[in-house]
This record gives C-alpha cells, structure tokens and sequence, in this order.
C-alpha cells in the first residue's frame, strides 16, 4: 500500500480494512454452505456488538491504563467482584455498590503503582489474585444471593428503539472516554505521561494522580462490564471475567494504542473491539473446534502486529 | 598537501523531499583537527552520519584514502577505522564502565568474555583520557554527565580511530577535561589521525583546530585555515548575516539592587551531601548566573527550588511565602510561579514523540480550559503566541517535536513555560548544543523578560555566557555558595578561580 497516512490512523485503517475481510470472508463461507448471508444482517451484527460491549467497555478502561504505558491485570477479578458483591446487596443500591468496587479496586492498583512504584504487571496481578479469594471466602460458608436485579436485566437484553441497551452503555462509555482523551486537560496530561513521564513531572503535571485517575477508570468500566454481564447471564458467578483480559489487551494494541504508552486514538480500541467480536463470531459460524479457534485466534493477532505494531527501528 | 583520508563529492541527501545535503565537496586530510561549523540544521549532523555509515547518500560518492566507500552500517565504518561519537550519548546506563568500553568487542577467553582483560583495558583507557577516578566497575548511570561523556570519549579511543568525530562531544566537560580532550586530540593528530570536532563554543574551535569548515542550509560554503578569518567573519558565514554584539546590554542598577525586595531568598538550603547550605537571593528584573564546575550542586539547587527534591532543608522565602513548593505542579500554580527549563531537554524538557502543539500546552491546561473541557481557540491562540514570540521555525504545529532542531526544540521549551507567565524562571544550562544564531535569541529574550519584571536564575556551563548575560553570578563549589560576584567585577579569572576555590576572587 503506498497511500500516505499518518502514523496514528495506519493501524486503524489496517484494523477496518481486516474488518471487511473478515465480514467478506464468513459471508463467503455461509453462501457456499447455507446460502444465507447472517453477517450481513443488522440484527446479527446488533447480537454480536451486543456481546461485544462488555469486552468494549474493558477495553475502554484497558486503554487507559495503557495509554499510560501501564497494564491492568486485574481486570478479570474486579469485573467477578463488582458483580458478585452487587448481586450480593441486591436492589437499588446494587449498581451503584458494584461502581463503588470498581473505584476502591482503581484506588487501590493507582496507589500501588504512582505511590508505592511497583510495577503494573505486578501489582495488579498481585490485586487480582487478592480479589479471586476474597469472593471464594465471600461463597465459601454461605450462598449470596447471585440474581441479576431487573435493571441489570433491563441494560443487558432490552432494546431501546431496537436497538440493545447494552450498546447504548456501551456508546456512552466510549462518548465520555473519547471526549476525555481528547477535550480535557487530564486527557493530555494522561497521552504526556504516558510519553514521558519524566518530563511531564516537570512539566508541571500531577502524574501520580494522572496514574491513580486512569486506574480508578478501568475500575469503573471493568464494574460496569460486570453489571451487563450479570444481566446477560441473568447471575453472578466466579470466573465470570476471565474471558476478557486477553481479548481487551489485544483490543486495544490491535487498535493501534502503543504498548508502552503515549500514543493511540480512541476509535482504535473501538475497531480493535469490533475485529476481536467479529472474527470470534466468524469462527463459530464455521463451527471451528475449540483448538483451532484458539490457535487462528492467536495467529491472527500477531499477524496484525506484524503489520503494524512493531517498534520502529531506531536510525538516527 | 597529503591526500584526503575522507572525501565527498557531489553528495547529496534529502528527507522527504526536504534538502539535508546538496552537493558537497568536502576533504579532510590525516593529522588534522577539523572543525565542521554552522548552526543547528546547516547539515553537520547529516554530514556525519553519512560518514559513519548511519545514512546512504541519495547522491555523490564518498572516498576514504582515494578508493571509493559505500558504507553498509555503522559497523562497516568502524572497521574502516570511522569513529564517531554522537551528540546523545551512546552508552547504556545499567551496563558497566568497562562493559561499555568495549561493547562491541568484549575481549573473550573460550568464547567467553573476560572480565578482568576487559577491566584493564578500561583501565587502561581511562587513564588515557585522565579519568583515572572513574571505576571501570561503576555503572554508568551513576557518573555525571561530564564523567560520561569521557568514558564515551574512551570507548571511541578503544576502537583504534583513523577518523574520530566528536559530535559535541565536549558540551557537558568541565573545563579540566576539556584541557584533557584538548591534549588528546593533539597527540592524535600527531599519530596521523584525522578529527573532525563539532562544537557550538567558538573558543574550543580557535584553541583547538587547524581547519575549519562552515556549513549553512546544506551546503558547504568554505573551508579555510585557522587564523585567515576573524570570529565575527566566522560567525557571518555561519548565518549568512551580519550579527551584532553577541549578548543584549545590560540595565545599570547600581544602587536599585539593595533597594528592592527579593522575590526568592534562600538561607542555609540543605539536601543530602549535594547542597551544604546555599544562601542566594534573587529579586525582579534581574539574572543571576549560577557558575562552577560541573556537578557543584547547581543542578540538585534548581531541582530543589522547583519541588522535586526531597527532605530539603533551610529556610526558603518565595514571593514572601516561607518554604519550598512540595511538587513542580505546586511551583507552577503557587501565587508567585515558578518555571524550571531542565538540564535535559530530550528526557526532561519535552516529550519528544508529542506534536509541538502539545508539548507547549503541557503546562496550561488549566489556562485554556473552559471547565473541565479544553477550548481548542484559547489553544490555538495561545500555541500561535508562543511560536510568534519565540520565532520558533515550524512546517506544521502537529508535526512530532522531534523533528525540530535542538534550538527550536529548547524553544518550544521556553515557550511552554513563558505561556504560564511565571515570576521566577530557573535555566539549566539552555543553551547547551544549541547554534549560534538560537544563542542570542535566547540572550536577548532573557534579558527582555528580565526587564519586564521576571527574576531568573541561571546556570550554564560557560563562562562567557555567565559574563554576558548576568547581573550576578554565585560561584558554586561542593553545594555551597564560595563567591558572589557583580556588574564588572565578573570575569573569566573571578569566574575560574571561585570554580576552583582558590579565594583570589577578593583580586
């Protein structure tokens, strides 16, 4: 390809051109098995982005954290947890408990991480461990009540003008994220740190508490993510979140966010979601065993590294 | 005359199209010292790289000893007997003295590296170069940066040179080893090896080379002896324009001085072993220089009134406030602002991957935004502003502020802070391997900030500027104040004698 693009847009452009080729390629496959073309329709691609918005909504968080040059392990448990302990309150006061988790966790992983400067890899694996036994104690002697409260059912599976509400949370996480990123002053000063640290400290900027903020968000978005899954699956239950680390850090790489920060635009992650839900959702279509869904899954995300993703050499 | 070592003819070299190089001639002979001069993006650095085999020419042939070379890498230049030493230092910080010294060829036993040949060699080298302080066995990233830069000088030593480039490779020495380099260059000019020695001080290139060349957008201009031009002819070919004198004059103030009250006053300013009880004041409308050798506690000093240290103690008054800022945001915001250029424009100063629009909106979120949003025409305005103010030479604000020379980068600097307007403004060395041309504008600048009011503290590591630009200056010797100096009684001897705490400053 010789179209001149800027650096930042390449790797989105290459994520959405995949896109297409993913949708051409499974349509191809379903018109030469059934004849039907259900990739093309609006009510599938609305069921797969409907699923699609919790990884979205981890993503979104991840991106931040990443952003920063850091990672968030513990994604998977404070998802479990947010939702665990808000099934377990119940009512009204359910959603607002399982955000409260999601603040508490960020609080603690930001704190760990500006404060106590031990690396991120570490620290939140270290957290997310910490949280997996604290909900096996929590299940241990007697069950919690695990039901999703009706509005939880309500943002996971209604529609609102048909289209599922779910993907509304999801647009409006992104909408606030977007906005942040690029509008605000803790956006910039979240892209400076990440770039360099160093001189944003000096720069005047409060970096540990730029740390502490970007952490506090992937609480959130992992909270709200628990919220909708528990709708979906109608329960909370252990292991709930383990599906979405690895989907959300590639997400958000594939979406062409630099892997040690500073750089990235936030329509990135949302294709990189997209690709992810879709070429998952191919591949079941394909009724691809289990192994081979794993391995082209894999290959595939390197693959596109490959395309774009690789550090630059350093010339000059 | 003797035949060239190196030659170029007719090379060219373009960057997207933008020239870099266009036709140059250019010859260097053995057993010379070489000075390649012209201001930041006339094409030295190009020139060089091209020689060390970092770049391909797009055009032109380059000889070495009359034979035609094409280098495929930098290895290939070293093994031709090509070695360069880079304006950013090139040693890994958690390796070794010794380990970087021969980096690229450890000395090896059964194919293992042997470690006690590898510590002589260092050894060795080291005490060429007159570091005999330095232990091959430290880790680099806990030398200064002086003691770095001649480590780096003995790894180039290491490697047998038929061709050393000095890339300002003398722009962090103190002035001992700058007579070092000074002795080493000499002797390897009298063994046949030719150097080439870029360096912005016009007073390092009169003492130390034979030849000079001037560069100007690309292209070579002229080469000459030393001695068959003056430095103010030097200095025309170099910009193309005649430049007056070299620093803006300064305002008299005798008798103003005592009069008005400090904005900065600092008693018995204590930080771990690096400061021992600085006393300094500053008031409005004044520069006061910060001098010294390297290292003296001038950096830990700025570091410290800006918020970054730690557990500082003495008594700070700032605009009448008692005590020190607990972070640079607190400095910045505080009801007397304070800025701080650092030492370090490429780690410190700026995020070199950022768009230069960014990089000067770092420290005024608060001023552009309206509530919590950024109003991009605040920006935009405040951006326009600062590039106009300080003639920083841009294509596009969104360009990476990497791709601007080291004297529009040290100006987006300045840029960004001035947007904040501070009281006190604190330099690190800023004009460090920045142009002539870049120099004065920077000279002059802070003496019109100095006059509307601004109090700035200065340090540099040349005398020339301390004496040019500074109302005062305090002479800074193992974190203590030894000598303070004003108006004509600043000169090179005060200046050299205080550094080295021989008390003849009373002279």
């Amino acid at each position: 390809m010789q179209i001149s693009l800027s650096k930042e847009n390449r790797p989105i452009v290459v994520a959405s051109l995949f896109v297409g080729v993913i949708l051409i390629a499974g349509t191809a496959y379903t018109l030469s098995t059934t004849g039907t073309a259900p990739l093309l329709s609006v009510n599938y691609l609305l069921q797969q982005l409907q699923t699609g918005s919790f990884l979205g909504i981890c993503a979104a968080g991840m991106m931040m954290v990443i952003l920063l040059g850091h990672i968030d392990l513990s994604i998977p448990w404070t998802l479990t947890a947010a939702a665990m302990t808000a099934t377990a309150v119940g009512g009204d006061l359910a959603i607002p408990t399982a955000l409260g988790v999601g603040v508490c966790v960020g609080l603690l992983n930001g704190i760990g991480v500006a404060w106590l400067r031990i690396p991120s890899m570490i620290f939140t694996l270290g957290v997310d461990t910490v949280l997996r036994g604290l909900m096996v104690a929590q299940t241990g002697g007697f069950a919690p009540q695990d039901r999703a409260t009706p509005v939880m059912l309500f943002l996971a599976k209604d529609r609102i003008f048909g289209i599922p509400a779910a993907i509304l949370v999801w647009a409006a996480v992104s909408i606030v994220i977007a906005t942040l990123l690029t509008r605000t002053g803790f956006g910039k000063s979240l892209y400076a740190t990440g770039s360099r640290e160093g001189a944003a400290y000096l720069s005047g900027i409060r970096t540990r508490w730029v740390i502490i903020g970007a952490f506090v968000i992937s609480g959130v978005c992992a909270a709200i993510a628990g919220v909708l899954l528990t709708g979906y699956s109608a329960k909370a239950y252990q292991g709930m979140g383990n599906a979405f680390l690895l989907p959300a850090i590639a997400a958000v790489v594939l979406g062409g966010t630099h892997i040690l920060g500073g750089k990235g635009r936030y329509v990135g992650t949302l294709v990189g979601v997209i690709l992810i839900v879709l070429l998952n959702s191919v591949l079941s279509i394909m009724q691809m065993p289990e192994a081979g869904r794993q391995i082209i899954y894999g290959a595939v995300i390197i693959g596109m590294l490959l395309v774009y993703g690789r550090n630059q050499r350093v010339t000059s | 005359m003797t035949e060239a070592i190196v030659e170029y003819r007719g090379v060219s070299k373009y960057f997207a199209g933008i020239r870099a190089l266009e036709g140059v001639d250019f010859k260097c002979r053995p057993g010379s010292v070489h000075a390649i001069l012209g201001e930041n993006g006339a094409g030295k650095s190009t020139l060089i790289k091209i020689m060390a085999g970092v770049l391909q020419p797009d055009a032109g042939t380059l000889l070495m000893e009359g034979k035609e070379v094409s280098f495929a890498g930098p290895q290939a230049a070293v093994n031709a007997g090509i070695v360069c030493m880079f304006q950013e230092l090139s040693l890994i910080p958690d390796l070794s003295v010794a380990d970087n010294i021969s980096i690229s060829s450890p000395p090896r036993r059964f194919g293992l590296i042997d470690r006690r040949a590898q510590v002589s060699r260092a050894e060795e080298l080291l005490a060429r170069v007159r570091c005999e302080d330095v232990d091959p066995n430290a880790l680099v990233r806990e030398l200064s940066l002086s003691r770095r830069q001649m480590v780096e000088i003995a790894k180039a030593l290491g490697r047998n040179p038929k061709v050393l480039i000095l890339d300002e490779a003398t722009s962090a020495l103190t002035a001992r080893d700058v007579r070092t380099v000074y002795g080493l260059l000499g002797e390897l000019k009298d063994a046949g090896v030719a150097s080439l020695f870029i360096s912005h001080r016009m007073h390092e290139v009169e003492a130390l080379c034979d030849t000079l060349s001037v560069f100007r957008n690309g292209r070579h201009i002229e080469t000459f002896q030393k001695g068959e031009k003056s430095e103010r002819e030097i200095v025309r070919l170099m910009i193309g324009r005649d430049v007056d004198a070299q620093f803006p004059p300064k305002p008299d103030r005798t008798g103003e001085a005592s009069t008005t009250e400090p904005i900065l006053e600092v008693t018995g300013l204590k930080w771990g072993n690096r400061l021992n009880g600085i006393d300094l004041s500053l008031r409005r409308g004044e520069i006061v220089g910060l001098g010294g050798l390297d290292g003296q506690g001038q950096k830990e000093l700025l570091l410290a009134l800006f918020g970054v240290l730690k557990d500082v103690e003495g008594d700070v008054l700032i605009g009448g406030q008692k005590g020190l800022p607990s972070s640079p945001a607190t400095a910045k915001n505080a009801a007397t602002r304070m800025a701080l250029v650092p030492e370090d424009r490429k780690t410190e100063g700026l995020m070199l991957d950022m768009s230069i629009a960014d990089n000067l909106l770092v420290s005024s979120f608060g001023k552009i935004s309206r509530g919590p949003f950024i109003d991009p025409g605040r920006a935009a305005a405040e951006i326009r502003k600062g590039i106009a103010k300080l003639q920083i030479k841009i294509g596009s604000a969104d360009d990476p502020v990497m791709t601007l020379s080291g004297g529009n980068q040290q100006k987006v600097v300045l840029a960004k802070w001035l947007m904040i307007d501070p009281d006190i403004i604190l330099l690190n060395d800023p004009t460090r391997g920045i142009d002539v041309g870049t120099k004065q504008e920077i000279y002059r600048l802070m003496r019109e900030l100095a006059n509307e009011g601004k109090a700035i503290l200065f340090y540099s590591s040349d005398y020339a500027e301390l004496i040019g630009c500074c109302d005062r200056v305090s002479v800074l010797y193992g974190g203590q104040v030894v000598s303070e100096q004003s108006g004509d009684g600043i000169t090179e001897e005060s200046l050299v004698a205080a550094s080295l705490n021989i008390g003849v400053e009373a002279a």
